[in-house]
């Protein structure tokens, strides 16, 4: 049994939409990184379907989202760190509080 | 064709001694100054070796063109990409070689002026040697890019020299300095973008050629509309550097923030570049378009003399009045472009380099005596000769120079502008001359009142100048002499780029 | 023949020599500076009495140029020329100019700043004879320039004096009117005739080429020009104010001649200006009007060097007429005035310089009997004072009865009126201020001890005197030397083309009547100062306004200062408001435009990030929505 194309892409585009939406609502920082991960997983999800399914399907694809993920786990480490550190000085994991670029 | 890379070496000469700078602990005060001030001597010994050189029979020299950026413009037949390359191109005539040799003596006599400087002097120079790159490149690029990069180059380090290092309402001056010159580059993009969609080409030559010859393919493109637009668009843009009634009021806040020697710069060289982008880019490029309006050329260049004469006439910062004296002794340079004929350009690029020394000579005294007195105001000043003879004699000197005396630079200049002007529009011209007696009036009220008169108590203990203050002095006023006794010094170099600009103009029937 | 003339372009080198000898070494010299002036004056002034003597035997003019400055095909050159008129004004400016820096060196002893004043002495001789040996009048205008600057130096020399610096400012301001026209004239001619030089441009004249206008024009421009330097109405004011320099740079500058530059000037230029009848009559109604308004003026002075000061402005007029009426015996007598005039002005500053050296002061009424104390100023003031009123053999009576004589030949009823009761004021205020210093009782302590001055200051006395008395003896109607010497060049020339019929109407009772109405001024002197048999208020008090406004000079002073000085000022208060307000309030107005736009535009930079992402998808969603309804965008073909 074959899934279809189209399957694929409407899962990656559920998950990038729920990511979307976690992202540009939530007030918590960690949730709001949580949905960025959502959001990179859903495009890994793209990248491998069209590795296979693709116009010219070749590996290319699920050796990008290896990479995609290993980029992500640097990013959400250094994403969580950097939310520590505010967290220390600013006591608030809030994101609409963080806005020292503006003051 | 084999490239000629003075030009280059001249203009980025500076940047070695940025190098230097940077890598100099900026505790080293001394070494700092050292090399601030002996780094200008670079670019000073290269423009007297290209003076020295110059061929006064050819008209552009010196010339280096290279490739550089390319820009995708599409797609040919064959369907290959075309470039619009944008070359490097240096050069310099007759009229831009007098003006990179004031800028090379400017520069560096003003570094010596800088001697005085005390804070943060490792960022003052480097800005400083910024600017200097900028100055030498405007009037070595043969290009519109070129041309414009380095236009663009000199308002960085000024905005700087003047909001670090100038006096109590430095922001505010380098803040109106940066909008009033901003704008006026904004509107010089435009115009420069407006000529390269139109004609594909950014070279000063191949523009001149295209533009000034009615035989040329290229030159249908362009209406004498069109023209015309581009011409008083120009006009507005270099009319702000110059600086053109109503449009001054920025330059007087720099004249009187910004530290002595960035406003020998200002005054001598960054003014100066308004009054050559006109000739250049304005007049070279659009001479019919010019010629019709050079009436308004004149007129706005009588009520620079007048508007900036009467008011010098009642300013009490000394300051002030010299920088009033700027905006009426630019209005000549207008005059002489108007006249629209070789002798009234040759007494507009007269005008320029006279007034560079002059003015750059008078604000330098105006800064000792600051230093002296701390103070630049008129009433309070008055009786230095006394305890000042040699800084004095050489300030009067200098106004005498200013209001167009015979035997010093500035009397040849009024008088060729005057005379080119009487060929064109006696009227006008006569009008202009009586500016000569405004000059005097407001010329003399000041510097007697600051110098001589009775000498209050404060001031009987004055220092005359230091050797450091009194090179600078001297070699401007020896220059300033040495042009009105012998003008052929600077008349020569200049006739064979007149040939190149006059007879386009003169061709229309003036 | 090989003629000394050839080294005439020496004669302003070692004045100028002098001066850089001076600017450079002058504080390490000191007393020596006054040596190097004299010295480079005696040199200059035996070249130029050897060059006037060959002048005057009939060598022929010279004139030597080179290349100044090209512009393109207009080629400006600049050299020296000897002609009659510069030869002859070359020995007055060399033998005036050699006798006050002898003079100087004593009245100056206890200066300071003695190199600064022999600086300016020496620049100024150099310019003054450069002056009259240009070939064109662009080199001319050089040099009258630069002898304003040194007047104006000189003027200025005690400059912590408030009066001495605002009347050198003064004289600078108002003789610079007087340059504008000047320079316009040149440049006009130059459009005109395509040259600067003089014989160019007399030959254009003479060709006809000139529109008769232009002509005209260009004439009185030049005598703008003359009109300022040579103080006459209504550019005089500062020549009075110029008194306040040292006395003998009134006797070289003030008196003998930079002021004459202005004669000197309508003399050289004189072809143009006989070409217009109306640039003639100007300027002889200037001259006419200046000579007895000047005269007017000096009646009521009390100041000894201000009273010196009017007579030169009226003298100058006297010689102005004499050129405006025209001819070759107006041209003469303009000139021969010119000359005499150098001698027994010179003489009468220098005298009077002796007198205030004694006394300190300058005050008239502070003077008397002076004539005991001090008998060889005394003399020497007399002979200035009869020769200046007129008196024969005494050479002023020579050049003004040749003036007088000119006018009549003219047949100007008017002018000659004017010159008749000119010579009656002259005579009258010279002997007004002869008596009141000379004659009577000492009034003061210092003029008790007054005393002759010392040889130094008496020789140049001696020798002016001298000059005073002889120099007349040049032009004696039956001997007419000068004249035959000055018209014997291309002015002279052209002077005889353009009026080939100007036979001299003689007449011998004309001379009796002007010296009988200079003697009749000296009687009146002589009963109200020395006699006082009339009271000296007789006029000033029924009509005292009368008095008040020869003594304050016709309120010119104020005329100017509240109708043009004030209401400049007042203008540039009003555009310094409209700089500041207007002009500076319009960039407000942009400054505050430009940052209420940053701001509403910093509205919508909340801060927030998520709004921002908010904005960025929404801009995404548009895109594709754009490029979705357009059908889509193709990569590659």
């Amino acid at each position: 049994m074959t899934v279809p194309v189209t399957s694929y892409l409407l899962v990656a585009l559920i998950l990038f939409c729920v990511g979307l939406y976690g992202a540009l609502t939530k007030r918590n920082a960690v949730i709001v990184l949580l949905s960025i991960e959502l959001m990179l997983n859903a495009v890994n999800l793209n990248l491998i379907a069209f590795a296979k399914f693709g116009l010219h399907p070749a590996i290319t694809g699920q050796i990008f989202s290896l990479f995609t993920m290993t980029v992500a786990a640097a990013e959400v480490a250094v994403g969580i760190a950097v939310l520590i550190a505010l967290y220390r000085n600013r006591e608030t994991v809030n994101v609409d509080e963080m806005d020292t670029m503006k003051r | 064709m084999v490239n000629n890379t003075l030009l280059s070496l001249i203009t980025f000469s500076p940047l070695l001694v940025i190098v230097v700078l940077m890598f100099t602990p900026k505790q080293m005060v001394g070494t700092i100054k050292t090399i601030g001030v002996l780094g200008t001597l670079l670019p000073l010994i290269m423009s007297l070796m290209l003076f020295a050189g110059f061929d006064y029979s050819a008209g552009l020299q010196f010339i280096e063109r290279r490739d550089w950026i390319k820009i995708p413009i599409g797609l040919d037949q064959n369907g290959s990409l075309t470039f619009f390359p944008i070359r490097y191109e240096m050069g310099i005539d007759g009229a831009s070689m007098p003006l990179l040799l004031l800028t090379a003596i400017i520069g560096t006599l003003a570094a010596v002026g800088s001697w005085q400087m005390k804070r943060r002097l490792r960022e003052y120079f480097i800005l400083y040697h910024l600017l200097l790159i900028g100055m030498f490149g405007v009037f070595s690029a043969q290009n519109l890019f070129l041309f414009f990069l380095f236009f663009e180059l000199t308002l960085i380090p000024v905005y700087f020299l003047l909001g670090i290092w100038g006096y109590a309402e430095r922001e505010r001056a380098a803040n109106k300095f940066l909008l009033y010159n901003g704008i006026g580059s904004a509107i010089l993009l435009l115009a420069f973008i407006a000529i390269f969609v139109q004609l594909q080409t950014v070279n000063f030559g191949e523009l001149q050629q295209v533009l000034t010859n009615p035989d040329d393919p290229l030159s249908g493109y362009l209406s004498p509309e069109y023209r015309y637009g581009l011409f008083v668009a120009l006009f507005i843009a270099f009319g702000i550097k110059l600086p053109i009634f109503p449009f001054h009021s920025w330059m007087l806040n720099v004249h009187v923030q910004a530290p002595p020697p960035v406003v020998m710069i200002h005054s001598a060289i960054l003014l100066k570049m308004g009054a050559y982008g006109l000739l250049r880019i304005g007049i070279n490029f659009f001479p019919d378009q010019a010629y019709e309006f050079s009436v308004w050329l004149a007129v706005f260049g009588l009520i620079n003399i007048f508007y900036g004469a009467v008011l010098a006439t009642v300013q009490k910062d000394l300051k002030m009045v010299l920088a009033y004296s700027s905006i009426s002794h630019m209005g000549m340079v207008l005059l002489g472009f108007a006249a629209m004929n070789s002798i009234g350009f040759q007494g507009a690029i007269f005008q320029l380099v006279s007034h560079g020394l002059i003015s750059a000579l008078l604000f330098f005294i105006v800064g000792v005596i600051w230093d002296r007195t701390g103070t630049s105001t008129i009433t309070e000043l008055g009786g230095i000769a006394k305890s000042m003879p040699f800084i004095s004699g050489v300030f009067l000197a200098g106004a005498l120079a200013s209001l167009g005396l015979p035997g010093m630079s500035g009397f040849i200049s009024e008088f060729l502008a005057l005379m080119g002007l009487f060929g064109a529009m006696p009227l006008h011209a006569a009008i202009g001359a009586i500016g000569l007696i405004f000059t005097t009036i407001y010329v003399l009220r000041a510097v007697l009142r600051a110098v001589y008169g009775p000498t209050p108590s404060r001031l009987t203990r004055l220092a005359d100048a230091q050797p450091m203050e009194a090179i600078p002095l001297v070699v401007l006023l020896g220059v300033i002499i040495l042009i009105g006794i012998y003008p052929a010094v600077l008349s020569d170099p200049l006739q064979k780029t007149l040939d190149s600009i006059v007879p386009v103009v003169t061709g229309i029937g003036g | 023949m090989d003629t000394i003339l050839h080294y005439a372009w020496l004669i302003p080198l070692f004045p100028l020599f002098a001066f850089i000898v001076l600017v450079s070494f002058g504080r390490q010299l000191r007393g020596g500076a006054s040596s190097v002036g004299i010295l480079a004056a005696a040199l200059s002034c035996v070249l130029a009495l050897v060059i006037g003597w060959q002048s005057y035997q009939g060598a022929a003019s010279e004139k030597v140029l080179v290349e100044w400055m090209n512009i393109r095909d207009t080629v400006i050159r600049v050299g020296y020329e000897i002609n009659s008129l510069n030869a002859m004004m070359l020995v007055i400016i060399s033998v005036v100019s050699l006798l006050v820096q002898i003079y100087s060196k004593e009245y100056m002893r206890d200066d300071e700043r003695v190199p600064v004043y022999y600086q300016y002495l020496s620049l100024f001789a150099f310019s003054m004879m450069a002056l009259v040996l240009s070939p064109n009048l662009l080199q001319l205008y050089i040099f009258w320039e630069l002898v304003g600057v040194c007047s104006f130096l000189l003027i200025g020399y005690h400059f912590s004096k408030p009066k001495a610096m605002l009347a050198a400012k003064k004289a600078f301001i108002v003789t610079r009117i007087g340059d504008v026209g000047l320079l316009i004239a040149i440049i006009l001619l130059f459009w005109w005739t395509g040259s600067f030089e003089y014989s160019e441009i007399f030959k254009t004249v003479a060709l006809g080429k000139m529109e008769p206008w232009m002509t005209t024009l260009t004439a009185v421009l030049i005598f703008v020009g003359a009109v300022g330097k040579s103080g006459q109405f209504p550019l005089h004011t500062w020549l009075p104010d110029a008194m306040e320099g040292p006395t003998p740079v009134s006797a070289l500058i003030h008196a003998a001649t930079m002021v004459a530059a202005g004669v000197y000037l309508v003399a050289a230029t004189y072809p143009l200006f006989l070409d217009s009848q109306t640039a003639l009559d100007i300027v002889a109604y200037t001259g006419g009007f200046t000579a007895i308004f000047a005269a007017l003026i000096g009646l009521t002075q009390t100041d000894i060097k201000r009273v010196l000061a009017y007579s030169t402005i009226s003298q100058l007029g006297y010689m102005m007429l004499a050129l405006g009426v025209a001819g070759a015996i107006g041209y003469t007598a303009g000139v021969f005035h010119l000359f005499t005039h150098a001698f027994f002005k010179a003489l009468l500053f220098l005298a009077a310089g002796s007198v205030i050296h004694a006394v300190h002061t300058q005050d008239l009424f502070q003077m008397g009997g002076l004539l005991k104390k001090m008998p060889v100023t005394g003399i020497a003031f007399l002979i200035g004072c009869l020769a200046i009123a007129g008196i024969p053999p005494f050479s002023g009576y020579w050049s003004k009865e040749e003036i007088i004589s000119a006018v009549y030949s003219a047949q100007r009823a008017d002018l000659l009126w004017i010159a008749v009761i000119t010579v009656f004021l002259t005579s009258f205020y010279m002997f007004r201020l002869f008596f009141l210093t000379f004659t009577g009782k000492a009034v003061s302590q210092a003029i008790s001890r007054a005393k002759d001055p010392s040889a130094v200051m008496r020789i140049p006395l001696l020798v002016l005197a001298v000059l005073a008395v002889l120099s007349g003896f040049l032009n004696m109607p039956f001997a007419p030397l000068l004249e035959n010497w000055q018209l014997a060049g291309d002015v002279g020339e052209s002077i005889h083309f353009a009026m080939p019929e100007a036979a001299e109407l003689h007449a011998p009772w004309l001379s009796v009547v002007s010296v009988l109405v200079s003697l009749a001024g000296i009687v009146l002197a002589y009963l109200i100062y020395v006699k006082k048999a009339i009271a000296a208020t007789w006029i000033a008090r029924p009509l005292p306004w009368l008095y008040r406004l020869s003594n304050r000079a016709f309120y010119l002073d104020e005329i100017y200062r509240y109708g043009l000085a004030v209401p400049l000022r007042g203008i540039g208060m009003l555009l310094d408001l409209f700089d500041h307000y207007l002009i500076g309030g319009l960039v407000q107005l942009a400054v505050k435009l430009a940052n209420g736009l940053g701001g509403l535009h910093a509205r919508l930079q909340s801060g927030q990030m998520q709004t921002y992402g908010l904005i960025v998808l929404l801009g995404i969603v548009l895109l594709l929505i754009g490029i979705t309804t357009q059908g889509g965008v193709s990569f590659g073909q």
